[in-house]
């Protein structure tokens, strides 16, 4: 005779009571899964996340409120979960799921893992503990409007490392530096700028024109001449952009001009360059001020941030970005150093105003702050239906998992690819571009990797 | 769309830029803007309401109002997650507003504990949106004739254990000016005796059968099927099972016994499911943005796979 509890038989109810889970991220997908598995009946769940609550993330993260802004995710998950389910056992550590303390051993407590992360290094770290450990692992992820659930499991399915992911996508120094052609390249020129003059100095981040740009030679002589020289050269040009920066005490009109002036007339010699390309149009501060006056930015309806400002507003968002973070650096005191974040507001003027004042260099329409700090923040929309839905599917794959199904377990995304199915057991090929963490094959074989990992 | 003309052009503040930024990356500052400006009713604060309720609170619309004449039982509690437990004897709609409301002190919600039979037609023509969960068949025919005459948009739904649907009816006038929508009624009166009909039957999800099914059970019972009653509740299941099969001219063949003892109580996976893509649905068509989908949702919480597909007349 079949016995119920709620909607699940009671032996399922009853294994779920009993079982330990773990939940990797407290974030978007963290947050519904908690739910999820609280409601359900899961009664010992343990919950990790290194991260502290935003206010961006309160559109979807719902166990989260405005006062709750600079908390620990894990934390506050736990004691909002609490507040509708005060019988289940929940442990939240405000920690890296990288750090060695969570080993082997540490998962081997778990009958499930389920990952609501959002970048691959600790997913990789994830796939390989539970791999070592032996214990199903259910990887999932969000963008947008689509998402995916896929079950792991050693010797039965493929392993999140199995098939090679996208890489982040790279672009070669010598358009960076040289001759940039889309928006990203000056953004990223930016975002170097800003590690060159007040972060870690990169050497693969350079921002000055680069003299070796084999296109900018006429013939292989005069490439090789250059090779050569751009290395020789070296006692006097290679003064770093930083320390350049600091004989001037981060003088901002004299950074303005060095980097929109000076440096654009210089790549205007590498006249190869510009046979085929329009040619830059190097700035001039002064006569950019003497125009201001007529060229008043006018304010539109809508966010403040989605406002295109005009050439001058750049010029005097780059002042004042520059001297808010050369003081923010005299704050920090000798040798300190700035890493730059999207949410710190004058590191994300900063990349603004110099993305800009570049893309207007090489005749490219300006962008707002808004644009910009999607493309330089690498921020991925989302929304809290998409997540709700993912964990809905996390779950309903946990208790096949648990019911010992482990078989009738499926990658399953949700998407219109394979319109009128909206949730669907994936029967693709294809790289699912949309959402770089995950890459599936609709196959299952044996992945013998990682057997012999410690 | 007049409506639309007539009120004034909501102005997304610095505050609700800065919390709505990741959604407004997605659909765009004006789908966000109309979303400000609408007014949504909720009928059914079970588990499938309260993720509805959460999905739309989130999203930032004007105002949610929640109906529901159910008093909170120990089932609620382990059915949604805004009714405290403490809460067990108040009403259903009563005992979720306060933390629906923490959900985004953005939204002005509020919440009725009356019967939405017993509720006039102005009170339901008074919103831009409304949302019916847990609602007899009698009334969501009735209130989706009402409602879409004065293009008002409307959404069903409901989550019988691991099965779920959501269903929507647009209008003539939506926005998505290629798309036709029907009545409920008519989406339930397909009549299966035509040569059509009959032809496209194997393409056709069976959850549309189960969902006649269990609408007729609730008709009949006053209630879904319920836990504490396995026994005579899955007897009275299979009864319904083939009396409807039988009216709708359709095997007997195509809804086994299987089904009975999935479609107790509401999942809570399935409720987020079915309210993740319900609730987008309504976004969607406040916002008027993206293709909707038309006109029914079926999802499948055993298989793990849901469908769209469209019933009505041919």
């Amino acid at each position: 005779m079949v016995q119920l509890v709620g909607s699940l038989r009671k032996e399922l109810a009853d294994s779920l009571s009993s079982c330990r889970v773990l939940v990797v991220g407290a974030g978007g997908i963290g947050c519904e899964l908690l739910k999820n598995l609280v409601l359900t009946g899961f009664k010992n769940i343990e919950v990790i996340d290194l991260d502290t609550i935003d206010v961006s993330n309160l559109n979807r993260q719902f166990l989260f409120q405005k006062k709750h802004v600079g908390k620990s995710k894990a934390q506050v998950a736990k004691e909002s979960a609490l507040q509708f389910c005060p019988t289940a056992n929940i442990t939240a550590y405000h920690d890296s799921i990288m750090n060695p303390d969570y080993n082997v051993e540490f998962f081997r407590n778990f009958m499930l893992v389920m990952n609501a992360l959002d970048n691959r290094a600790a997913r990789n770290h994830v796939n390989r503990m539970c791999l070592a450990a032996d214990i199903p692992l259910i990887e999932s992820g969000t963008a947008g409007y689509l998402g995916q659930v896929t079950v792991i499991k050693k010797g039965l399915t493929e392993c999140y490392e199995c098939q090679p992911k996208p890489s982040q996508k790279t672009f070669p120094g010598c358009t960076i530096r040289n001759t940039p052609s889309e928006p990203i390249h000056c953004i990223v020129w930016a975002k170097y700028l800003f590690n060159q003059l007040f972060g870690e100095e990169d050497a693969d981040q350079e921002v000055s024109p680069d003299t070796a740009d084999p296109e900018a030679a006429w013939n292989p002589e005069e490439a090789a001449a250059r090779a050569t020289a751009s290395e020789k050269d070296g006692d006097i040009k290679r003064v770093s952009t930083k320390e350049w920066a600091r004989s001037t005490g981060y003088d901002s009109i004299k950074l303005f001009n060095k980097l929109f002036k000076d440096d654009i007339m210089y790549l205007l010699t590498m006249d190869k360059l510009w046979k085929k390309r329009k040619a830059p149009l190097p700035l001039d501060w002064q006569q950019l001020e003497n125009h201001a006056l007529f060229n008043e930015d006018s304010p539109g309806s809508g966010l403040k941030d989605q406002q295109v400002l005009g050439i001058w507003g750049y010029c005097k968002l780059f002042q004042h970005s520059v001297e808010t973070l050369r003081s923010q650096l005299e704050q920090k005191g000798d040798g300190a150093e700035l890493v730059w974040d999207k949410d710190d507001p004058p590191a994300m003027d900063f990349v603004t105003a110099a993305a800009n004042l570049r893309m207007h260099i090489f005749s490219m329409n300006m962008k707002s702050r808004f644009d910009i700090k999607s493309m330089a923040g690498n921020i991925i929309p989302a929304i809290a239906t998409t997540n709700a839905v993912i964990a809905g599917l996390i779950v309903l794959e946990g208790l096949k998992i648990l019911s010992g199904e482990l078989e009738s377990c499926r990658s399953v995304s949700s998407s219109t690819a394979n319109y009128p199915e909206v949730i669907s057991l994936v029967t693709y090929e294809e790289p699912y571009d949309e959402l770089e963490e995950c890459q599936r094959s609709p196959d299952y074989f044996f992945c013998t990797v990682f057997d012999t990992f410690p | 769309m007049i409506d639309m003309i007539e009120k004034e052009e909501p102005i997304i503040s610095e505050e609700e830029a800065a919390q709505y930024d990741r959604q407004i990356r997605l659909w765009g500052l004006d789908a966000q803007k109309r979303l400000r400006g609408s007014r949504v009713l909720l009928v059914g604060l079970g588990g499938l309401g309260a993720e509805v309720a959460k999905n739309l609170i989130l999203a930032g619309v004007k105002g949610l109002t929640l109906l529901d004449h159910e008093q909170v039982t120990e089932e609620s509690c382990r059915a949604q997650f805004l009714v405290p437990v403490t809460a067990r004897g108040q009403n259903r709609a009563q005992a979720s507003l306060e933390r629906a409301q923490y959900l985004n002190p953005m939204v002005e919600v509020r919440a009725y504990p009356d019967r939405p039979e017993d509720k006039p037609d102005d009170f339901f023509l008074q919103f831009d949106a409304v949302c019916l969960t847990g609602c007899s068949r009698d009334l969501m025919v009735r209130v989706d004739q009402l409602c879409s005459q004065r293009n008002i948009k409307v959404f069903c739904g409901d989550v019988y254990g691991y099965y779920g649907y959501m269903f929507s009816d647009l209008g003539k006038e939506h926005h998505y000016a290629l798309r036709i929508f029907c009545s409920l009624k008519e989406a339930l009166e397909v009549d299966w005796t035509s040569e059509k009909a009959k032809a496209s039957l194997k393409r056709t999800p069976v959850d549309y059968f189960l969902l006649h099914v269990l609408l007729k059970f609730r008709t009949d019972k006053g209630r879904d099927p319920d836990p504490q009653s396995f026994a005579e509740d899955s007897q009275l299941l299979r009864q319904i099972r083939d009396d409807v099969l039988e009216s709708l001219a359709v095997s007997g063949d195509l809804l086994s016994d299987d089904f009975v003892s999935y479609c107790f109580s509401e999942m809570s996976p399935v409720c987020a499911v079915v309210g993740g893509v319900l609730g987008q649905e309504v976004v969607k068509a406040l916002s008027q943005r993206d293709a909707p989908h038309r006109n029914f949702f079926f999802f499948d919480g055993r298989k793990g796979n849901g469908v769209v597909d469209y019933f009505g007349p041919n």
